[in-house]
């Protein structure tokens, strides 16, 4: 018996590692094609044959009419920051009158802003396209920012979800105090909806990190400088340019990555909970 | 005080015609200056916001909307011209009709003109509603009890309304232009200011389901749609069992460290997307890495040998049935690490009193597995399921990273309508608007895709809403 339990518990880990491999040997071609002294895809070996720093020092200090990476990342930053606490504030809102609150025409007004949500995303994105361009808002920070966070409202299902759990009688009880709706929602819903908020920031924040498409749409200037890392690293790959530029690509992914790759390590737990808290209630 | 109550009931019912019929002079003058029946009553700054509102609207319309409106019918008639002046020997731009601009202005001042409607007949019933109440000698609220309401019983009004904003802005009216473009002929050749466009009516539609010498949408369409069907159902299939069953791996009670195999999966997924399927694109590309090492270990002579490859590499991305096949793959890579973690938290919150009754009555863990655990999470997981099914037919960046710029079609009929053999609806519609500026086609197919999307979103979530769900875990 002792034996068979020894056989399965090898057996588990062995599989467990060769998935572990095959799911990181990817990453690890990021990492090592990072950090290798030859600037074109190495087709011959998976491990560079010299290593060094060069391409970090080329996009980081050496900017030129293509690889703009200080300018991408700052420009994804700002666009970022701004995005997520827009749509975190808005997601928030919505979801308390949503979950808290009994009015009117409540719920066909979700059952609106469900069918709205599944128009796609792409398809959606060339008519925003449009009207962004009527009010001159393409090829601008603020124009990103509004496209990303101004319909963010609709996404309110996993916060909802989470504030529906929030017995009544706590907001009941703030309301016989004397408390105001507003009160309520400010000083006794959101601080008991933290674990959810934190997960919905870091979701908002991750969307205009990780975009390709919109941004692939709105941002067609051409001018480098404009760009997100995703636009800017998807350029560098050009077919005319990849073999001087794959190595860089490389290192400027990994960058890129690497306080994401925290960041997720960090919220797993968050991740699990808001992720399931939504779906549990289903 | 059930009369009272009744009574507000009735007030809260009272309907359009009613409030028009049995109202006084001031609810009948409100018809005309929104702000009359607030005056009656003494509340003197709803009125003027009212009556502001109303003018503002007016001189939005006339000034924004009626020149547009218009020309809403052909969608202008005055083609761009250079006229060349002798006096000033310069050339000049004749004073043109943008088709575009006309239809998006239009789309706008109509939706505005909805709006106001329903403000105007919701003002009547409200105005009625405050002369009743001043018959029955009821408190009528100030201007500052108003304001106060907001952050109280109507605080939802204050909540809503910036992020009703926005998605007016960024969902409703896109959507509306976008259905008016299916209706036109707006495509590379009538492409505003250089050239007008106008309405064609069924059309675009009829080109989508038809295939004839000149018109290839039909086959396109009919190949893409199977492939996009087939591709979401593959997509959703086996990243949800993989991810359960990586899940039950990690978290089995043989397995030393969880957390740790976990994070190894996670870090797969925080490199953002666009960077992984980049690189693995070029990993598997003609001339690749994974191309030299299988010819290396001899396996492409392999494949060759049993007809599986016809040339000297192994397509992985470039030959239309290797491509599906390395698309759903890379895709189980991609999927597999956040279905793991969604089951893992579907999977801790398992009932653990069955599972031990069943092991007690002789069920061994596959049997377990099949009609305890399997059952419970698709009853947890299914509204999910369906939510990850919608996401996949519109799932972007996976079919557009790894396969454009890579994969070139030799089918005749389908590089006739823009289309490849890998793409989905919407890569097939970003590339004819990206690309070849065919909006009204785009359109088309947007619409098709959203009447699949909200069909399958309506059967998942109606149980949801309808049933009244949401307050069971209070």
């Amino acid at each position: 018996m002792k034996f068979k339990k020894t056989i399965s518990m090898i057996g588990t880990h062995l599989l467990l590692t060769i998935l572990a491999v095959i799911w990181l040997i990817p990453i690890l071609w990021l990492v090592v094609t990072a950090f290798s002294s030859f600037p074109g895809i190495n087709t011959a070996h998976f491990f560079p044959t010299g290593y060094s720093l060069n391409n970090f020092y080329r996009i980081l200090f050496q900017p030129d009419s293509v690889v703009q990476y200080g300018a991408w990342f700052k420009n994804t930053l700002i666009i970022a920051i701004f995005t997520c606490i827009i749509s975190t504030i808005f997601v928030v809102m919505v979801s308390y009158a949503m979950s808290c609150m009994r009015f009117n025409g409540r719920k066909g007004l979700m059952s609106f802003s469900l069918i709205l949500n599944m128009f796609p995303g792409p398809l959606l994105m060339i008519a925003v396209y449009f009207v962004m361009k009527m009010i001159g808002l393409t090829n601008s920070h603020v124009g990103m920012i509004i496209v990303y966070s101004a319909g963010s409202g609709l996404g309110f299902l996993i916060v909802k979800g989470f504030m529906d759990t929030i017995p009544t009688s706590l907001r009941e009880a703030a309301k016989i105090e004397g408390a105001s709706e507003a009160a309520i929602f400010i000083r006794v819903v959101i601080p008991l909806c933290k674990p959810i908020i934190v997960y919905q920031i870091i979701s908002s924040f991750l969307i205009p990190w990780g975009d390709f498409v919109l941004a692939k749409l709105m941002l067609n200037s051409g001018i480098s400088s404009d760009f997100t890392v995703a636009i800017g690293l998807y350029n560098m790959l050009e077919k005319n340019l990849i073999g001087k530029n794959f190595s860089a690509f490389c290192a400027g992914g990994l960058l890129v990555s690497v306080p994401i790759a925290i960041l997720f390590v960090i919220m797993q737990k968050c991740y699990v909970a808001g992720v399931t808290s939504g779906a549990v209630k289903g | 005080m059930k009369a009272e109550k009744d009574q507000k009931k009735k007030i809260n019912k009272t309907t359009f015609a009613t409030a028009l019929a049995k109202g006084d002079i001031w609810v009948k003058l409100s018809t005309v200056i929104m702000g009359a029946g607030y005056f009656a009553r003494k509340q003197i700054v709803n009125g003027i916001l009212m009556t502001a509102v109303e003018i503002g609207f007016i001189l939005l319309v006339v000034l924004f909307g009626v020149p547009s409106l218009s020309k809403f019918g052909t969608l202008g008639d005055v083609q761009m011209e250079l006229k060349f002046d002798p006096l000033t020997l310069q050339s000049t731009i004749n004073d043109y009709d943008n088709s575009f601009m006309i239809l998006l202005t239009s789309v706008i001042t109509l939706f505005f003109i909805f709006v106001f409607i329903m403000l105007w007949i919701w003002n009547i019933k409200l105005v009625y509603r405050l002369q009743l109440k001043k018959q029955n000698g009821e408190h009528i609220n100030t201007f500052r009890e108003d304001l106060r309401a907001l952050v109280n019983d109507r605080f939802h009004i204050t909540l809503l309304a910036l992020p009703t904003v926005g998605v007016v802005l960024m969902n409703i009216i896109p959507i509306l232009v976008l259905i008016a473009v299916a209706f036109t002929n707006y495509d590379q050749k009538h492409m505003p200011p250089n050239s007008l466009f106008t309405w064609v009516g069924f059309d675009n539609f009829k080109n989508l389901f038809t295939s004839s010498m000149t018109i290839s949408f039909g086959y396109a369409f009919r190949k893409i749609l199977g492939w996009t069907l087939l591709w979401a159902v593959l997509a959703t299939v086996t990243t949800f069992i993989g991810g359960i069953l990586l899940a039950k791996l990690i978290n089995s009670a043989t397995t030393k460290w969880p957390a740790f195999w976990r994070t190894l999966f996670v870090i797969a997924i925080a490199v953002p997307q666009f960077v992984t399927l980049l690189l693995v694109r070029n990993f598997f590309s003609d001339s690749g890495i994974v191309n030299t090492i299988c010819a290396n270990i001899g396996l492409t002579q392999v494949l060759r040998g049993i007809g599986l490859v016809r040339v000297n590499y192994i397509p992985f991305l470039t030959d239309p049935n290797w491509a599906k096949v390395m698309i759903i793959l890379i895709n189980i890579w991609v999927g597999v690490p956040y279905q793991m973690l969604i089951a893992t938290g579907v999977l801790m919150n398992i009932p653990t009193d069955q599972i031990e009754s069943a092991r007690l009555d002789g069920a061994n863990k596959f049997q377990i597995f099949c009609k305890i655990t399997m059952p419970y999470v698709l009853f947890v997981q299914g509204p999910a399921l369906i939510t990850d099914f919608v996401k996949n037919i519109n799932n972007f960046n996976v079919i557009y990273l790894l396969t454009q710029d890579v994969f070139i079609t030799s089918d005749q009929q389908l590089a006739a309508s823009n289309a490849k053999e890998v793409d989905l609806l919407v890569t097939w519609l970003f590339r004819l608007t990206n690309e070849y500026y065919n909006y009204k086609m785009a359109s088309v197919i947007g619409i098709i895709v959203f009447i699949i999307c909200a069909i399958f979103t309506l059967l998942s979530f109606s149980r949801m809403i309808a049933g009244g769900r949401e307050e069971e875990y209070r």
